[in-house]
């Protein structure tokens, strides 16, 4: 299977994403907010579109590094989360997102995505 | 607010977008150092940034004024965010205060909320929701002509620092 790698960085954001096999490992630092709603959006559709071509089982997103996260940029992840929960069979993959107990938007916020679909989403810290 | 040494600023910005995460930034540095209870930083720089954010998208003009009122022990806050916005918007931020403000679960509402405008583009419609929830402040709506001002509150000294 080949590697694929995704990266975008702007001011004061940046995300990367690299897969492996049916593995995708997402990285994202600094701040989510409206200024980069739209760069995040496209982002993740290009994960979600790499985790179908590569049949991923899971996709890892390490938010330690993301200081704050807005409702817009949220709302992106609502938008994947409710779009893996869609898929069928090997189309679904699950969600692990690796936190920190520092930073303190991620565990409030992250919690109310995880109740949108427990099954596919994991939150470690 | 109960009594006790309060600490407040209040800013007259512009509504831009840039600015939202500097001022997000300059409560939580500046709080976190009068504060001692780092949860009750985050809830009302949350608040901050969202209503900033809502100022950002939807203020007309270039004048947003912010005001945060934060007792000194973390027990209670208060953050008011005026600016001048479209009939139309007046009518949405009603619309959702009322239906914020009418919840008896705060939490279900905001995943609800998530479920029902995670297709509606250009329009988050979470922010609110969101300082309810997750942030656990009261909120209300003052509506004088085009001029409006969203407050986020917390008055009862135990809920503002629970975890």
């Amino acid at each position: 299977m080949n590697s694929w790698a995704q990266a975008m960085t702007e001011t004061d954001f940046a995300a990367s994403a690299s897969s492996s096999e049916r593995r995708i490992l997402v990285s994202l630092t600094g701040t989510a907010d409206l200024t980069v709603k739209s760069q995040l959006d496209r982002f993740l559709r290009e994960v979600h579109a790499q985790a179908q071509r590569c049949l991923a089982e899971v996709v890892t997103v390490d938010v330690r590094q993301l200081e704050f996260m807005n409702s817009s940029c949220l709302k992106c992840f609502v938008w994947w989360i409710s779009t893996v929960q869609e898929q069928a069979g090997e189309a679904k993959y699950r969600i692990v997102f690796i936190t920190s107990p520092s930073v303190y938007w991620q565990r409030r916020s992250l919690n109310a995505l995880a109740c949108l679909a427990d099954d596919i989403i994991t939150i470690q810290a | 607010m109960p009594e006790g040494e309060t600490l407040s600023f209040g800013l007259q910005i512009q509504p831009h977008s840039r600015m939202v995460s500097i001022v997000r930034r300059f409560v939580e540095e500046s709080f976190g150092k009068l504060v001692g209870d780092p949860q009750a930083v985050f809830r009302v720089s949350l608040a901050v940034h969202e209503l900033l954010e809502n100022a950002a998208k939807y203020a007309v003009g270039d004048k947003t004024g912010l005001t945060v009122h934060f007792e000194s022990n973390g027990s209670a806050a208060k953050i008011k965010l005026t600016n001048q916005t479209t009939p139309e918007h007046i009518a949405r931020l009603q619309a959702s205060i009322e239906e914020i403000q009418s919840s008896k679960e705060p939490f279900a509402l905001y995943q609800t909320l998530m479920r029902r405008t995670f297709g509606v583009p250009d329009e988050s419609g979470l922010g609110l929701a969101r300082i309810r929830a997750e942030g656990e402040l009261d909120l209300s709506l003052e509506i004088d002509g085009t001029m409006v001002t969203i407050t986020a509150s917390c008055m009862r000294s135990k809920e503002l620092s629970h975890e």
